[in-house]
């Protein structure tokens, strides 16, 4: 094996880290906002990958398609995560985790079916947009377009997690939620509308997700329980609620998938489980700092 | 001189009470015995399953309800249970005795490496650990193709003649189920129970009474496994196949809602959320489909509006208190 | 009996305990004092084992505790009962005690023996002690707060430790329900003469029942000794006294 081999091989695993990270920022928002571990993440990013092949394909797999998608998809899944915020999550803040936790699964089991039941159990694709097909060359190492296209999309969304947390009003407020939740509540803050928000806006990460990878991989049943069981791993090894935890996890994980592949193909689906196993163990809190 | 009394008359109450319960019980048995002369085969084997799956909530119940640990991956220790006897009873030509002997245990053996590490975290990342170490033994199974014959499962799995006909499956497990339960129940009055109840309401205060927590905990949790890995070896005699969505993590979740849909704070809670559930899978499958839509709702509705369930709600109305814990705090 | 030699712990930079010293008397109540924060609460749980200290050590009987774990510490016949109520919620009276004592007898792995029957005796002596054996079936968390106190010290002594560490053991009581515990200390004390360290605010309560006080201030062990010699004191009044009135 070459070194272009293995560079190549490098950039797209760090490409699909950037959308396990798009993906378990949002949950790990929810985590640190509402404290809520929420299985449903993975349902909506699978919600967001149908839609986006709905609406891309309403265009007849045109040009613009994708693009529409990439917007109205996200917000689609936004929408739909307001509606539950607000007609299911909002009345079980103050139960325990296993309470929570399975609200959030009768969530994935219901849409898991809704999916069969709208968009049938065959499986769909959604073409790579024009403009982003072909491959580059990266310091000799050649990576497909889309993936550079990840790449460039994956630190965006951090910077504007950032921004929005760090230099917005509301973003402000959501990291005093997460931090001290009884503070917040003294100052008079409608924590419950942070909370309304916080999940609406986890549902839009997931929904964008969702859209990204769509055409990378066939869209289709069962793609939210392999993208949940990761995007918790990933939280938890970043530290629960910690975004940037998240980042450096999503890329560890996306990373050690790759060089798994390329190694010992066999034991590929092994590897991240067993990272997060072994850095579990060692580092119990999770790397950086949990809100919590 | 009135205190006297009205405990007297408590302790009457109770002596009636056990008698009643004990009679409830031993009717209860006699028809279980019965049953299978009085209906098609088909049935023996729904109930021969609800014995299995009730035998493996229950057991994980010890560590959810009774521990308040919050336990994600307890399909596991099943899963290893059903593949242990599988592999031995296709692969070597040691006696039967042996692979059933052996499912278990090597069910609690893993559940000793698994639970050795969880033991050291509290809630959340206790949970989010036995999920991950789940999955990775899942990944193993699924993909280890020598031993396991990874996604295809292991299939015509040969057991003596005297396990072959479905009545006599039945009445395997029914014995089993009852010797399990009548076990588990035991350790849950005992000491050991207590203090494990105790450690779940309040480990710090329970470390500072000398109980080494993390160890006790380690203890419930390979206790737990071992019983697993005994509804494991059922599952084996009953479907006669293994596979590797045994060991998935939606497995360990349904175990999760049949232990909330009957009741955490209730000993049977989980056998009667284990009837409910596989009753109930049976009965919409007919119809439809779309069984887990139906699944789901059904949850959303329990968790909604009888969180602690069905049984426990029973409890309840009846003693007129809440019954003990089944809150899972994050500080555990 | 329990002897506490340049004791030091510190949280991110914090020094919570900068220079701890204290020697505990068998038999006798020692109380430590100080202001807020001065950690009296940081000091109970190193001794307890609830935290490992940075340096210095911890000896009781002439063993070395510093490194023990709470349960070890426990077995090493040292009890504590907490600031704030800990007891165990979802249990009866009667087996929060009983798991006390279970963990005592080291019977707390037993699996099949059912736990009604064991040490009964033993634990109706503990609650009867207490005046707590009326409630013996009730949920603990239906009883008032002054009885979850008095559970809660009772708890501690269901363990039959030598030394018992009470943490504000009159916090949030009302002068009744304060005067309830003074005679149970002195009880304790004097009949049972069992050695007891405790922490207190209410410095008339300390000086009422202490037969030797130690002062920590900021982390450090500024004064120990008779409680006239601390009242005396002079760098004491200036640190801790001084806030309040000295009579």
């Amino acid at each position: 094996m070459d070194i272009a081999t293995l560079s190549s091989q490098l950039l797209i695993g760090l490409s699909r880290g950037m959308i396990f990270f798009i993906v378990a920022a949002g949950l790990t928002l929810i985590f640190g906002v509402l404290r809520i571990t929420n299985f449903a993440h993975g349902s909506l990013y699978m919600l967001g990958a149908f839609a986006a092949y709905s609406v891309s394909t309403s265009l007849g797999h045109g040009h613009y398609g994708f693009w529409l998608a990439l917007l109205v998809a996200p917000i689609a899944v936004m929408i739909l995560s307001l509606i539950i915020e607000r007609g299911l999550l909002r009345f079980i803040y103050n139960r325990d985790h296993l309470t929570q936790m399975l609200l959030t699964y009768s969530l994935v089991l219901i849409t898991g079916d809704a999916v069969k039941i709208i968009w049938g159990s065959e499986y769909k694709s959604i073409n790579i947009p024009e403009g982003l097909r072909g491959s580059i060359s990266i310091w000799g190492a050649s990576l497909p377009l889309y993936n550079a296209f990840l790449l460039l999309i994956g630190p965006l969304v951090a910077l504007g997690l950032w921004l929005f947390l760090s230099k917005t009003h509301l973003g402000k407020i959501c990291r005093a939620t997460a931090t001290d939740r009884e503070m917040v509540d003294i100052l008079g803050i409608n924590s419950t509308r942070v909370f309304a928000l916080v999940f609406a806006l986890g549902g839009w990460l997931a929904g964008l997700g969702g859209t990204l990878i769509a055409p990378t991989t066939t869209v289709s049943m069962g793609m939210d329980a392999n993208i949940l069981i990761y995007a918790f791993l990933i939280v938890v090894i970043g530290g629960l609620g910690n975004i940037w935890g998240a980042l450096i996890s999503s890329i560890i994980i996306g990373m050690g998938e790759a060089i798994g592949v390329l190694l010992i193909p066999s034991v590929s689906i092994i590897l991240p489980y067993m990272i997060a196993g072994i850095l579990l163990i060692f580092r119990p809190s999770g790397l950086l700092k949990s809100v919590w | 001189m009135s205190v006297n009394t009205e405990s007297s008359l408590k302790t009457t109450n109770r002596k009636i009470h056990n008698l009643l319960g004990l009679g409830l019980a031993l009717i209860g048995i006699l028809i279980l015995l019965i049953v299978p002369t009085l209906i098609p085969p088909y049935y023996s084997y729904l109930l021969a399953t609800i014995f299995t799956t009730a035998l493996l909530a229950t057991s994980l119940n010890l560590v959810l309800g009774y521990g308040g640990l919050l336990h994600l991956h307890h399909g596991v220790f099943y899963g290893i249970g059903a593949y242990t006897v599988a592999i031995i009873l296709t692969k070597t030509s040691w006696p039967f005795a042996l692979a059933v002997i052996l499912g278990p245990i090597l069910s609690a053996a893993l559940a000793f490496v698994i639970g050795w590490f969880c033991v050291r975290l509290r809630g959340l990342y206790f949970g989010m650990l036995t999920l991950a170490l789940g999955q990775l033994v899942w990944a193993i199974v699924y993909r280890w193709n020598a031993l396991t014959n990874g996604d295809n499962g292991i299939h015509a799995i040969p057991v003596p003649d005297f396990l072959t006909s479905i009545s006599s499956v039945y009445y395997t497990t029914l014995l089993v189920l009852l010797v399990s339960l009548l076990i588990l129940s035991k350790i849950t009055k005992s000491p050991f129970g207590l203090t494990l109840l105790a450690a779940r309401d309040n480990p710090v205060r329970s470390e500072s009474l000398g109980i080494n927590v993390k160890q006790h905990r380690l203890i419930a949790f390979v206790i737990a496994g071992f019983f697993a890995g005994v509804a494991g070896v059922l599952f084996v005699l009953l479907e006669r196949s293994v596979a590797p969505s045994l060991l998935f993590w939606n497995k360990s979740a349904e175990i999760l809602i049949m232990c909330l849909m009957g009741g955490l704070t209730v000993f049977l809670g989980p056998t009667l959320g284990a009837a409910i559930l596989v009753l109930l899978s049976m009965i919409v499958g007919l119809y439809t489909e779309y069984w887990l839509l139906v699944l789901g709702l059904l949850l959303l509705i329990l968790v909604l509006f009888l969180p602690q369930g069905i049984l426990g709600y029973i409890c309840e109305k009846i003693k007129g208190r809440r019954q003990r814990g089944g809150s899972l705090d994050a500080s555990n | 009996m329990l002897q506490i030699e340049q004791l030091k712990k510190s949280f991110e930079g914090y020094q919570a305990i900068a220079n701890a010293n204290l020697s505990v008397p068998q038999g006798e109540v020692v109380a430590v004092i100080g202001p807020n924060g001065a950690g009296k609460s940081t000091l109970f749980n190193l001794i307890t084992g609830h935290l490992t200290a940075d340096s210095g050590s911890i000896r009781f009987q002439k063993t070395d505790i510093t490194q023990c774990t709470p349960h070890q510490i426990c077995h090493h016949g040292i009890g504590r009962s907490f600031q704030l109520i800990n007891i165990f919620t979802s249990l009866t009276v009667f087996e929060n005690i009983q798991t006390a004592v279970l963990a005592k007898h080291r019977l707390e792995r037993k699996l099949f023996k059912p736990a009604k029957k064991l040490l009964r005796e033993e634990t109706l002596e503990v609650l009867n002690s207490f005046g707590l054996v009326r409630y013996k079936d009730h949920l603990c968390s239906s009883l008032s707060y002054g009885d979850q106190k008095v559970l809660e010290i009772a708890i501690a002594l269901g363990s039959k430790p030598k030394l018992l560490l009470l943490d504000e053991p009159t916090a949030g009581m009302s002068p009744d329900e304060t005067s309830r515990i003074v005679q149970l200390i002195k009880r304790l004390s004097q009949d049972e003469g069992l050695t007891i360290l405790l922490t207190e605010h209410d410095t008339d309560l300390v000086f009422d029942v202490a037969q030797k006080i130690m002062v920590l201030h900021q982390g450090e062990t500024i004064a120990q000794g008779l409680p006239e010699d601390i009242r005396s004191d002079k760098s004491v009044q200036k640190a801790y006294l001084g806030e309040t009135e000295v009579c």
